[in-house]
């Protein structure tokens, strides 16, 4: 789709606002539906609007760091310490 | 046309909320032995993988977890209701954050502005960033696009990264992260879009000058 409007025009910045509570499912039905009819329309958007999807997702899919077995061992041991002088 | 994601899609509902925080918190409350042990054996993990995603550091992590299980376990005796534990374990270790980068609030000196983030007209907006889900299975470029967005997150003003971390990657509710950090949920939709535009700005860049570099096919 090449767009019927001009790209940037102020639907456009408006929209920008709006992105991440689309991508959220945030959106009432009448401003998501507003979206995706702009998004129909308009390729830059479209664009824009799939690169921070996957941004997102990049971020959504780092993976999560283990807890070291030593680190919580000398927390407990930590926590012992002051339990036993107080 | 994208397909659009639900909120149950993107964010699972209340992950690790456990109907036997109410029985550990009073067990907290009586200081019971092992209380502290099934404590840190329920929490340690959560709050450890927090501080390495804010700060980025194992120390810092680790200093982290042990101000946010000391102090939290000091202090959980005054929380009234098993329900607000999450929310209230995040804030005390979003506190603890600070002190390790001594910067004192999460307030920024300003925010950023839309505007600032508004690709110009002229920017090729044909999308660089690789689709996570169609990544090649080499371990290489599992590394290195890893160690692009975990520079991108790093890069974030502390004020809006961690609104992203609670959100996207701890998935906490835009409640839950409003309740933790203090803020309005108008003031936590605000940075978590203004973040997430920052990320795809530094992606898209990295992934822009690799292909510069590469010259044309």
């Amino acid at each position: 789709m090449n767009g019927r409007h001009a790209h940037g025009g102020p639907e456009c910045v408006a929209l920008f606002a709006k992105l991440s509570e689309f991508l959220d499912g945030e959106l009432d039905p009448t401003a998501c539906a507003g979206v995706e009819a702009h998004m129909a329309d308009c390729e830059r958007c479209r664009d824009f609007l799939e690169s921070l999807r996957r941004a997102v997702a990049h971020v959504a899919s780092m993976e999560t760091p283990e807890l070291p077995e030593h680190f919580k061992r000398d927390i407990l041991s930590a926590y012992a310490k002051t339990r036993g002088s107080s | 046309m994208l397909p659009k994601r639900s909120q149950a899609e993107c964010y699972p509902p209340d992950m690790e909320k456990s109907p036997d925080d109410a029985a550990l918190l009073a067990r907290i409350r009586e200081d019971a032995p092992g209380a502290f042990d099934e404590f840190v054996a329920r929490f340690g993990g959560r709050i450890y993988a927090f501080g390495m995603k804010f700060c980025g550091e194992r120390e810092d992590a680790k200093d982290v977890l042990q101000d946010t299980l000391f102090q939290a376990y000091r202090s959980l005796g005054q929380l009234e209701h098993a329900e607000a534990l999450t929310s209230w374990l995040y804030r005390v270790a979003a506190n603890a954050c600070l002190m390790i980068r001594r910067k004192g609030k999460f307030e920024p000196e300003r925010e950023i502005s839309l505007e600032e983030l508004l690709p110009s007209p002229q920017q090729d907006l044909r999308v660089q960033i690789p689709d996570p889900t169609a990544l090649p299975h080499e371990d290489a470029v599992r590394a290195e696009t890893k160690a692009r967005v975990q520079k991108a997150i790093g890069d974030l003003p502390a004020a809006y990264r961690i609104v992203l971390v609670m959100r996207d990657m701890e998935q906490l509710s835009t409640q839950e992260v409003a309740e933790a950090l203090g803020l309005e949920i108008s003031a936590v939709k605000m940075r978590l879009h203004r973040a997430r535009l920052m990320v795809r700005k530094s992606l898209e860049a990295s992934y822009a000058a690799d292909a510069a570099g590469r010259g044309p096919a």
